[in-house]
């Protein structure tokens, strides 16, 4: 688990400077191509609670680190996307057993959750920084600008998830159902 | 939920705890030191990007020559090819040749620098430059080309620094229109139909005679930008209920420049 949790963190942190080389697609209105998303939505689905916060936690401050600019004029303080991205991954690790018993068409479907969450973050920058600047408008370009990565995510995801499955067998890492505490019901009578 | 499960989430509210109430000035420390990190990756990365480029293009130039000349012999491909590098290589040099005339004309002492990373995010416009506190690029110095404005650096570590970029939403840059008495603040927006958004300047008076083609250009108050400097050209004005606002086309194209100055002071 040690090995595939290091390798997730640095893939994100690869992912994440490779994205900024990537120019965006003019037909959905300039929309970014975002990898590390599904790279940590497939880490909330296959490892335990624990390192689900801690890659979490990497990929919300790596995210800041490298895309807000310092400064007064940013309106978006840096650890914010921490916060952000903490709940489409509680949404995805929530997934987690009906991934590890699923066949391969409930993990499409889960790797199209993924998508439907990446532009979550987007949203949350977005909602945060109009209020921050009170200035809320919205037309089309912002729209696209939210939903294109996930719109492009339908495609990237299932190939991101199909690849680290891959990983994960080449790293001997088998992915373990939680154990949940069983709660004994008061009998009756 | 079990022990570890509950351990590491306080360990995780903690950590988050402390990310956010840091105070600003350690944060720009954690920025730069994480700049000087990634500093090398992004110098590699630009360098590889630069190449692909160049061999995607050198296999366009084959592709068209195949169609038009299929029974070319090889010494004639060659010859053209050599052709092309060379006018690739005259170009550069009148690039640079322009970028050095303007740093010589110029009354500021000016700091040349490469951009190596654009920031690809949907709500900021910056992009990182290859020169840091090394070289003498501190907060705030003013960026441009010789075509104008490009923005002003906000981070700065040993050997990159992070430019905010004039089309930034958040950037405003108090401006003069030329041949008018007109002053306002420019800023860009925060999401253009346009690859290469267009600047807005607010609250210009309703009847100031504004037209397109008009040039812009900073005002020198504020004391970050000197005056003087071209910001862009007016493309249209508009009259809303309280204010006029001029749509601004910038003088540089933001999306594709590669060398820029840092203004370190002046002559």
């Amino acid at each position: 688990m040690i090995r595939f949790t290091f390798a997730l963190v640095l893939l994100i942190f690869f992912a994440s400077i490779i994205q900024r080389y990537i120019p965006p697609i003019i037909w959905v209105k300039g929309s970014a191509i975002l990898i590390a998303p599904a790279l940590l939505f497939y880490g909330c689905l296959t490892l335990p609670f624990p390192s689900v916060l801690g890659l979490t936690f990497f990929t919300g401050l790596i995210n800041d680190l490298l895309t807000v600019p310092f400064a007064p004029e940013s309106n978006y303080a840096i650890g914010t996307s921490i916060v952000l991205l903490l709940i489409p991954a509680m949404i995805m690790h929530g997934f987690s057993s009906t991934f590890l018993r699923g066949q391969w068409a409930t993990n499409l479907l889960l790797a199209e959750l993924a998508a439907v969450l990446t532009p979550f973050l987007l949203l949350g920058q977005y909602a945060i920084i109009s209020f921050e600047r009170r200035a809320f408008f919205y037309n089309d370009v912002i729209m696209w600008r939210i939903l294109g990565p996930g719109v492009i995510a339908i495609v990237i995801s299932p190939c991101v998830f199909l690849v680290l499955a891959y990983l994960s067998d080449l790293l001997r890492y088998e992915p373990q159902l939680e154990q949940r505490p069983r709660i004994e019901r008061p009998r009756l009578g | 939920m079990r022990g570890t499960s509950i351990a590491a989430l306080i360990t995780f509210v903690v950590l988050v705890a402390i990310v956010l109430i840091t105070p600003a000035g350690c944060k720009q420390q954690w920025q730069a030191t994480f700049l000087n990190t990634v500093a090398p990756l992004f110098h590699a990365t630009s360098a590889v990007t630069q190449g692909i480029g160049g061999v995607s293009g050198g296999f366009k130039k084959l592709d068209e020559l195949e169609k038009e000349n299929r029974d070319l012999k090889a010494e004639n491909a060659e010859l053209r090819t050599s052709n092309s590098l060379l006018k690739n290589l005259e170009s550069e040099v009148n690039r640079l040749n322009r970028a050095l005339g303007y740093r010589e004309r110029s009354p500021f002492n000016l700091l040349p620098a490469r951009v190596i990373s654009r920031e690809n995010a949907a709500w900021w416009n910056s992009c990182t430059i290859d020169r840091g506190s090394a070289d003498g690029v501190g907060i705030d110095m003013a960026v441009v080309t010789e075509a104008g404005l490009v923005g002003k650096i906000v981070n700065v570590g040993k050997n990159a620094s992070t430019v905010l970029l004039v089309s930034d939403e958040g950037l405003k840059v108090s401006v003069s229109i030329e041949g008018t008495q007109e002053q306002g603040i420019i800023s860009g927006t925060r999401a253009s139909s346009n690859y290469a958004p267009d600047l807005r300047i607010g609250f210009i008076s309703k009847t100031a005679e504004i037209k397109p083609g008009m040039k812009v250009f900073t005002s020198g108050t504020g004391g970050v930008f000197p005056s003087g400097v071209l910001v862009g050209t007016v493309k249209g004005f508009a009259i809303k209920e309280l204010e006029g606002v001029a749509t601004v086309e910038p003088a540089v194209d933001l999306t594709r420049v590669q060398d820029v100055f840092v203004i370190t002071g002046v002559r």
